[in-house]
């Protein structure tokens, strides 16, 4: 029984990391541009379908972890330009586009790919023991992509030039475009980067959960209870908000089933909205 | 009277269209237009709280669902007549949103938006581990019974014109409530707190009752439409309580035209119209319903509505 709970505790540490990529995310686009992406979800699940694809056609696995983010990035951006942009960051209108917009993905991907839900075997097979239970290797494999992606994010923000100009975009966008900043160039590269985020996230996830259109609609709602706890605009504690939340759900699934899982982390998070809408971990860092 | 005309012509065609549908074509655009008068219903449920109190809810599918069940568990459990439970369906949901609305409209904006998911989500959740209750996505099945049974004069919404114009009644009834409540004092505090709600603090006007009562009041509506739903499908299932379920209906709200009385029920129309005739033919519909809702925010983020008004304006000038 214990052994089974450290499994899936374990488990949970690890989806957590994934979803921290894809909530990383959902967090610039809504901290910077104001937009309820509702699309979101759905990019994870074009992870998984490129992963699936990639693996299918070429034989291999490994390049898909190269060709998700590009097609994550160009689609992204291609999106802000064509439809984001034109609704002026208006958040209502952007929740009907963000909407639509995942209808259509959804039925893209059911037209090409097909409707039926696929598995597909980890690119790293094998298991080694820990705490006394036999773990899978891809899924340390997957965690620890899923540290690097997000290190490097984090890294990305902090010291680039374009890091930066994010920053400083969200800090005060007026401020920021009389500086000489190209604020839509940066909500261009803000988009694609979110994309490109969920897609490898998807990618990463492929071979621990289904290849399904309809993925993206199950996991959006997590990732931005992730967001929420963590404190709207605050990264780091969005990371901190997935991990935690998908290990108590990991743990608390060892005793019920997962769907009670699911409720005790909905209800926490609308203790969180209530008592301390501004997340978790305000106030803790600075 | 001249302003009226329009509204009245549109309601007689409505009474009318069980006897005109037949003769232009299939009967079975009778049942495709008493679901898009339900759903028009819920999606008014939806403009009420944002048209016109400024609040986007996500979680209305909640007091759907909860109308939906009110009349199927009425029925198939408690084994209620017709009455009784068409007065459970709405009763429970409006009692369920007056117990969320106490927390949600606490919040406002993107919090509120997500509160409300949060709750419809852990009901949706919770309907599916009760499934020995609910059925879960299944859903549960009941018989009808009579809507009234007098001295061997029977009545019943099996019959699909009974059932069309029942239904058109009863939400003709909700839309002619909103119209009343729109044009009180109430109504113009509500307009108020949707464009200033500090100012409307400031003069006097109890913000957070206020957006309590409408958001109880939206809760009533949204389980009108489920009630009328489950018994048009003479069935109930979780699956209608799911986060999906709000958010088409949020497009359908916005794209028919937010605070305005009719724009709900014209997006409604519109979407449900694409989808039973694009689907007989081409499976992927969803594919033009989502271009279609992408068209209309950019190119009239007024709504159809907005639209309409601009044009005619347009012409007259």
């Amino acid at each position: 029984m214990s052994q089974t709970i450290i499994a899936l505790a374990i488990n949970g540490i690890v989806f957590g990391l994934i979803v921290a990529l894809i909530a990383l995310g959902l967090s610039i686009i809504f901290g910077l541009l104001d937009i309820i992406n509702l699309s979101h979800g759905d990019f994870f699940m074009v992870g998984t379908v490129i992963a699936f694809t990639t693996l299918a056609t070429l034989g291999h696995f490994w390049p898909a972890l190269l060709i998700a983010p590009l097609i994550g990035f160009a689609l992204g951006a291609l999106i802000q330009f064509s439809i984001i942009q034109r609704i002026k960051n208006n958040a209502a209108l952007s929740i009907v586009a963000t909407f639509g917009l995942s209808m259509i993905i959804q039925e893209v991907v059911r037209m090409t790919f097909g409707a039926a839900p696929k598995r597909i075997m980890p690119p790293i097979s094998g298991t080694f023991g820990m705490f006394g239970i036999e773990y899978e290797w891809y899924r340390i494999f997957a965690a620890i992509a899923s540290i690097i992606a997000i290190g490097s994010f984090f890294i990305f923000l902090k010291s680039t030039k374009l890091g930066v100009w994010m920053r400083a975009v969200r800090h005060d966008r007026d401020t920021a475009t009389t500086m000489g900043i190209p604020t839509q160039q940066i909500y261009l590269f803000t988009f694609g980067i979110g994309f490109a985020m969920a897609a490898i996230g998807g990618v990463i996830a492929a071979p621990i959960t289904t290849v399904d259109f309809r993925t993206g609609v199950d996991i959006l709602p997590f990732c931005f209870m992730a967001v929420i706890i963590g404190g709207l605009g605050n990264l780091p504690g969005t990371v901190a908000a997935a991990v935690l939340l998908a290990f108590l759900e990991g743990v608390i699934s060892g005793f019920a089933t997962p769907t009670i899982a699911r409720i005790f982390s909905l209800v926490l998070m609308s203790s969180v909205l209530l008592i301390r809408p501004q997340g978790l971990f305000k106030g803790l860092t600075k | 009277m001249s302003a009226r005309l329009p509204y009245l012509g549109l309601l007689l065609v409505l009474v009318l269209a069980p006897w005109i549908i037949p003769i232009i074509g299939d009967s079975f655009w009778l049942s495709v237009l008493t679901e898009i008068i339900i759903w028009s219903c819920f999606a008014a449920s939806i403009n009420f709280l944002f048209g016109y109190v400024g609040l986007l809810s996500f979680g209305q599918a909640l007091f759907f669902g909860f109308g939906m069940y009110g009349v199927a568990l009425g029925i198939s459990a408690f084994q209620l007549s017709f009455w009784p439970a068409f007065f459970l369906g709405p009763f429970s949901a409006t009692v369920m949103a007056l117990i969320t609305g106490i927390f949600a409209v606490r919040l406002t904006w993107h919090y509120f938006a997500i509160i409300t998911v949060v709750f419809s989500l852990i009901f949706y959740f919770l309907a599916l581990t009760l499934k020995s209750v609910t059925g879960g996505d299944d859903g549960i099945n009941f018989s009808m019974p009579d809507l009234f049974n007098l001295l061997g004069f029977k009545l019943s919404l099996t019959n699909s014109t009974t059932q069309y114009l029942f239904t058109l009644s009863v939400v003709v009834l909700c839309f002619w409530l909103i119209k009343v409540v729109m044009a009180s004092a109430y109504g113009r505090s509500l307009i108020a707190i949707r464009d200033n709600d500090i100012r409307a603090s400031l003069i006097g006007i109890n913000v957070y009752r206020l957006r309590l009562s409408a958001f109880v009041i939206a809760g009533f509506l949204a389980g009108v439409s489920g009630s009328l739903f489950a018994l048009f499908g003479r069935y109930a299932s979780a699956s209608y309580m799911f986060y999906h379920v709000s958010g088409e209906g949020v497009v359908w709200a916005i794209v028919g035209g937010v605070g305005t009385l009719l724009g709900p029920a014209i997006g409604t129309g519109i979407f449900i119209l694409i989808r039973e005739i694009v689907s007989t033919h081409w499976q992927h519909h969803a594919l033009i319903v989502g271009a279609f809702a992408i068209c209309i925010v950019i190119f009239a983020p007024e709504g159809i509505v907005g639209l309409w008004k601009k044009l005619r304006h347009r012409s007259r000038s």
